[in-house]
């Protein structure tokens, strides 16, 4: 007993203190974390992939209009996956390394973009053009 | 060895026409579908034959395609590597089955919990109490059946009440719950003492439904449920989706590279360490002996940070997908890796060596919270609390999925039935992860870590597979449906098996043994209440505390 006590203060002893100094001094996460994401607007085309795959159905896109396509990241449920970063064909989504995201506002969690969309000649919903050139032909584009 | 194929000729010559059906859908899985009536006999014949352990059993709604309900009841043959699904499919116009609960005592919880979900009526059932619902859901309203849509909030009936059992003559009873003071999760045991001792006790949990399986059934695809079954459980959440991700790929046969094998094998041994030492912290925490907490998770953290730089995240790894992993392991981090799993391994080592001649834990842990084989048997334990009394189960021998199959490792089995020998199961098991680790990181090919999955996963498939969770053996079995998505995913958690062994073990004990005793099952309730659809829970914690004010 008396043994294994004095093993076990040595153990402790040894050991010293191992707590971070966080969040007095910065801790970085390392490479490759997942962490808040970031939209990048000017690549986004609105092909609404990332809200397919999207497991807890952070991503909602709405159709405002017939050529406006409005996508909002709601981070409050986002579970930083990064399955919408790794299925987008443009990379416009990124998962950055910012980890402290406790805000009192939840306005700080909400990504909006509002993209311009070509107009179906038929049902008259917004579509994504086959080409991003064929975007900037549309009139009104540059609204 | 038996094989499959004689399982299917020995109960054709045996019931005949009783038998429907018997067919090895994926390799070693054995779906036989039964006469309704001929449950009981096919069962008591194959339990006096074979002795095959009883796993779970799992109802499926076909009322659009057949008006049928399919009930199947799983076991595993454990040294043949085989799985045995008994089918039987009743009438929907009166769902009521033969309960099998007098011949399997472990079949208890599962058979009630079809009832409350699916309403599968077990009849001479010995205890027929509400299980899993929340006590102020509507009788008559089945959450799992196809017509109940996912997000329905049927209306609460506060005068439901779920019975708890009688005292015996003579006996106090003390309350423990409903939030478990040590482990900080919802569970509500009921002690019935005489004294100092524990005369019997009674249980109600299943506070924390979350409707998982049933927004699997309804809502995701494939790729979405893979995330949603990492988050079963707050410990051991890799294992879950390594489950579901491998019962999806053997009902739909998509073949998996070598190496995902390897990633996935790596991932869930790390998993296990840091389990196993969190446990070990909590467990002593519960017996005082706090500075054995911090050191064993100051070796812990390690793991932990060890993790986020392989997958992203400390604990929630999102790596698994159907077809493989999404991550790989690059070959610059493998010293890394050996580096810290090395130093728990000389830290673990030194730590056991110091407290083993610790007597106060002895006095603690020794002789107490006597679970015997035999109880251990009826009652389908799994993982450490089964192999702590002697059981020879292990799901990565029994059942070897991910790379188990091409590692060598020894399986800890202890001999004391009690809490050191469960204990020292889980010490041993830690050790042997840091080996499995190191084979895969030498044996490791290179090569995708994707494998090719179809665009659409073919309907109608099914599959089970085990897991074995640093809990126990966590089961997995999914049917694939339509629109590429399962048509069922049924779960069971390894604590749903184990904490059914509680009121045994704390019978006849101390009042002060209480916690340790249920501590050293490791239960996790979380895991154990993933099902049922529970969107009004917020609603009963309002009633209780009205009473409360009331009251007071």
């Amino acid at each position: 007993m008396f043994i294994s006590k004095l093993k076990q203060v040595l153990i402790c002893l040894k050991a010293g203190r191992v707590t971070l100094p966080y969040p007095y001094e910065p801790s970085p996460p390392p490479e490759g974390f997942r962490g808040k994401l970031k939209v990048d607007i000017d690549r986004c085309t609105g092909c609404a992939g990332c809200a397919n795959v999207c497991p807890p159905g952070a991503i909602e896109v709405t159709d405002i209009g017939k050529d406006w396509r409005r996508i909002q990241f709601n981070l409050t449920n986002c579970i930083s996956c990064g399955r919408c970063e790794e299925v987008c064909p443009e990379k416009a989504v990124k998962l950055t390394d910012k980890f402290e995201l406790s805000t009192n506002t939840k306005e700080d969690l909400t990504v909006t973009i509002e993209i311009y969309m070509d107009t179906c000649q038929r049902c008259a919903r917004c579509f994504k053009p086959e080409h991003p050139l064929d975007k900037m032909m549309v009139t009104g584009f540059r609204q | 060895m038996l094989t499959a194929r004689e399982i299917t000729e020995t109960l054709k010559t045996k019931f005949d026409k009783q038998i429907i059906k018997a067919e090895e859908k994926v390799s070693n899985q054995l779906f036989v579908r039964v006469a309704p009536d001929a449950l009981i006999p096919v069962i008591c014949f194959l339990n006096k034959t074979f002795s095959p352990r009883f796993l779970v059993n799992a109802a499926t709604d076909v009322v659009q395609q057949s008006g049928k309900y399919v009930v199947s009841y799983m076991f595993s043959f454990d040294r043949e590597k085989i799985f045995l699904c008994i089918q039987v499919a009743i009438d929907a116009a009166k769902p009521d089955i033969d309960s099998i609960t007098p011949i399997i005592a472990g079949a208890n919880w599962s058979e009630r919990e079809t009832r409350d979900l699916v309403g599968i009526n077990p009849r001479n059932h010995p205890d027929p109490r509400r299980l899993v619902l929340a006590d102020d859901w509507p009788e008559g309203v089945y959450p799992l059946r196809k017509d109940f849509p996912y997000n329905y909030k049927p209306p609460s009936e506060p005068q439901n009440k779920v019975p708890l059992k009688k005292p015996p003559e003579g006996t106090r009873v003390i309350p423990i719950g409903p939030f478990y003071p040590v482990l900080e999760e919802p569970a509500y045991f009921k002690l019935f003492v005489d004294g100092e001792t524990i005369v019997d006790c009674d249980y109600r949990g299943f506070y924390s439904h979350r409707g998982i399986e049933k927004i699997g059934d309804s809502k995701l695809t494939y790729n979405q449920i893979c995330f949603m079954a990492e988050r079963i459980c707050g410990i051991c959440g890799f294992i879950h989706s390594t489950c579901y991700c491998e019962a999806v790929e053997r009902a739909a046969g998509i073949e998996v590279p070598l190496r995902a094998h390897y990633i996935r094998t790596i991932m869930l041994e790390l998993e296990r360490i840091h389990s196993h030492l969190l446990w070990l912290g909590i467990a002593v925490h519960i017996i005082g002996f706090d500075t054995l907490l911090m050191q064993s998770w100051r070796i812990r953290e390690p793991v932990m940070w060890l993790c986020e730089k392989i997958s992203g995240n400390r604990k929630t790894y999102g790596m698994n997908l159907i077809g493989g992993v999404r991550r790989d392991i690059p070959s610059g981090i493998y010293d890394e890796i050996i580096r810290v799993i090395e130093k728990i391994e000389r830290e673990t080592t030194e730590v056991i060596d110091a407290v083993m001649g610790d007597t106060s834990l002895h006095v603690r842990l020794k002789n107490v919270g006597i679970l015997t084989e035999e109880v251990a048997r009826d009652i389908c334990t799994v993982g450490p609390t089964a192999r702590g009394s002697n059981i020879h189960i292990d799901s990565r021998v029994d059942h070897p999925y991910a790379a188990y199959d091409l590692v060598d490792f020894e399986v800890a089995v202890e001999t004391g039935c009690d809490i050191w020998a469960r204990t020292l199961v889980r010490l041993r098991e830690t050790i042997e992860a840091i080996k499995i680790i190191k084979q895969c990181l030498l044996e490791m090919p290179d090569g995708p870590i994707m494998g090719e999955v179809m665009e659409e996963i073919p309907s109608g498939r099914e599959a089970i597979c085990c897991v074995e969770a640093p809990r126990g053996e966590a089961i997995h079995y999914v049917q694939t449906g339509e629109d590429n998505r399962p048509y069922r995913w049924k779960v069971r958690a390894p604590t749903y098996a184990n904490l059914q062994c509680a009121p045994y073990i704390i019978k006849g004990g101390q009042i002060a043994d209480v916690p340790i005793i249920i501590g050293s099952l490791d239960p996790c309730y979380s895991c154990t209440e993933r099902m049922a659809v529970v969107d009004v829970r917020t609603g009963v914690e309002k009633i209780y505390t009205k009473e409360e004010i009331i009251k007071r």
